[in-house]
């Protein structure tokens, strides 16, 4: 029972930076109706960012950490506008969109092999790595810090979202931007928050990953996961996005304490397929609407 | 009030509007009717700033339009579309309130509310209920409440009566008389002909991307060719 609750804490934590990339993910695709492939090469940058504002620039964590979600939120934006804005104006067919985000994000990787090297790197240690007991369990200081500022972050996005104009010129748009267009919305601007939104996840997500694993140049491919828990969810629904997630990093950590980890990634594409062949639509994804 | 110059339209290699002009005065109704694929649609998609004509211009006010939709639409022009396109994931009060999206005044803004679940009681009744579960007719009236939300002064209607039982058509132009009684001007697009005319000032037949003829709606519906191509047609299209 105390390793039941164990791993159920654990994929709690790790569930929940999934959440961080897959509500990144869910967001764009909500608004543009792609998946935006680039997103993952964003979270390497964060994870990046991070670890040099406390190496090179010795800044204190959470200094590091505001500079890395702001680098990720004008980096994401900055896609935006060299890789899709473009086409958007020009009505491109969707495929435009993911040859240009695959391309964008080889060209991230790339340019971080390139430059900084391929080599993994190892942030300076900032939480103690003795665990915190909770009755029979243990939980780490990271993964403590990790589940509560991504709990933190992603109400504060359903806060705006739910609770603000723009939010829902945000959720107007996802439906239709046409329409939102009629009532006066400007939905190229729309699109920007969505970027700027959905940098600043990544960027959290990335220094988060960045601390529990190394810091590499395909620290990235970790978002094929988060795009696993998006779809999962149903992609386009944030909840959905969060659920998913959530579940995957509950499932994860079930299969690697009680079978092996070996298996892990194995199941968590099998759940994929799983999930594409029985509800294409997801867990709360919706079916109509689906475009591509 | 609105000046539509000479515009031509194509898409790809389909001309869908050649050299289209009219014009609407502050306070008219204007309808233009046609077939399918009369170009409607693109006509009034120009005018809100979805479709760049190639050729010719249009004004608003004696000024060019600007490029962008939003900004067309703080200018003044309001745009029910074609299909009603209601925002099925937010609530009908959300869907009201989008329609103030660019308005500041919130005192003015709920006065608006008001006015508009007046008009449409049965938004008022299903304000909290999310706008994809009304029905058709709803949601024709919500998509009207919605523009007229934005406070525009020239109000474009595309089709508002399609796929609506007759008690509803008759509702719906009820609607558009107290919508032009609260000093809106009207460009509305027509296949119910015989409504449309009915309720408008003056008309303008498009067909085939052309006006082919225009004037006062009591003339139009009186000419024997408008009332062969589309007045006859009338009762088996059934509105
Ligand atoms: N997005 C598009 N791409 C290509 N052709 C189009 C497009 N939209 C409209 N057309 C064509 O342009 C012409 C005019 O279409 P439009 O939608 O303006 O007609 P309409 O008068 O509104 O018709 P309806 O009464 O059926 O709504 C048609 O021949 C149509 O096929
Ligand atoms: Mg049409």
């Amino acid at each position: 029972m105390a390793q039941f609750l164990q791993q159920i804490v654990n994929g709690l934590s790790i569930g929940s930076v999934y959440a961080l990339m897959a509500v990144g993910y869910s967001l764009v695709y909500s608004i543009m109706n792609f998946s935006n492939f680039a997103h993952g090469g964003v979270i390497m940058f964060g994870a990046y960012f991070g670890f040099f504002a406390m190496t090179l620039l010795k800044l204190p964590f959470l200094a590091a950490f505001a500079l890395s979600f702001t680098g990720t939120a004008l980096l994401a934006l900055l896609i935006e506008r060299i890789a899709y804005k473009p086409l958007r104006e020009r009505r491109a067919p969707f495929l435009y969109f993911i040859i240009s985000a695959m391309g964008a994000s080889i060209f991230l990787e790339n340019i971080v092999i390139a430059t900084i090297g391929p080599t993994f790197r190892t942030y300076p240690k900032v939480f103690s790595r003795t665990a915190i007991a909770l009755g029979s369990i243990a939980v780490g200081r990271l993964d403590l810090i990790m589940f509560f500022v991504s709990a933190i972050s992603l109400a504060l996005l359903v806060l705006f979202i739910e609770k603000t104009k723009m939010g829902k010129a945000i959720q107007a748009s996802a439906y239709n931007m046409k329409a939102a267009a009629l009532m006066g919305v400007n939905t190229d601007q729309i699109v920007m928050i969505v970027f700027i939104l959905g940098g600043i996840l990544a960027g959290i997500a990335g220094v988060f990953f960045g601390m529990k694993y190394t810091v590499y140049p395909q620290i990235g491919n970790i978002t094929t996961k988060s795009f696993v828990a998006a779809v999962f969810g149903g992609l386009g629904s944030l909840p959905g996005a969060v659920l998913g997630s959530v579940l995957l990093g509950i499932i994860e950590t079930m299969v690697a304490g009680y079978l092996s980890s070996q298996f892990r990634d194995l199941i968590a594409f099998v759940i994929l397929i799983a999930v594409l062949v029985f509800r294409p639509s997801g867990i709360m994804g919706k079916i109509s609407e689906e475009k591509a | 009030m609105l000046k539509v110059d000479n515009i031509h339209i194509a898409y790809g290699g389909i001309k869908a509007l050649r050299g289209v002009s009219l014009n609407v005065q502050q306070g008219e109704i204007v309808t233009i009717i046609g077939a399918n694929g009369a170009g409607k649609s693109t006509l009034l998609n120009t005018i809100s700033g979805f479709l760049k004509p190639s050729r010719g211009t249009v004004s608003f006010r004696g000024k060019a339009l600007p490029k962008r939709p939003d900004l067309i639409v703080r200018d003044g022009i309001c745009h029910v579309p074609e299909g009603r396109m209601v925002f099925a994931n937010l609530s009908v009060e959300d869907n009201l309130l989008m329609g103030a999206f660019l308005r500041k005044n919130r005192k003015a803004v709920a006065e608006e509310l008001e006015q508009v679940y007046q008009i449409f009681p049965r938004l008022a009744e299903r304000a909290q209920q999310s706008a994809g579960t009304l029905s058709g007719g709803e949601q024709q009236m919500l998509a009207m409440g919605r523009a007229l939300m934005t406070d525009g002064d020239l109000v474009l209607m595309d089709e508002p009566s399609l796929g609506l039982a007759p008690l509803l058509v008759n509702t719906v132009f009820e609607i558009i008389g107290k919508i032009h009684d609260l000093g809106k001007t009207i460009l509305l697009v027509e296949q119910n002909a015989f409504k449309a005319l009915a309720v408008a000032d003056r008309a303008y037949v498009l067909e085939q991307g052309k006006i082919v003829k225009e004037g006062p709606a009591c003339d139009i519906a009186a000419d024997p060719a408008v009332k062969a191509a589309y007045l006859g047609a009338e009762s088996r299209a059934g509105g």
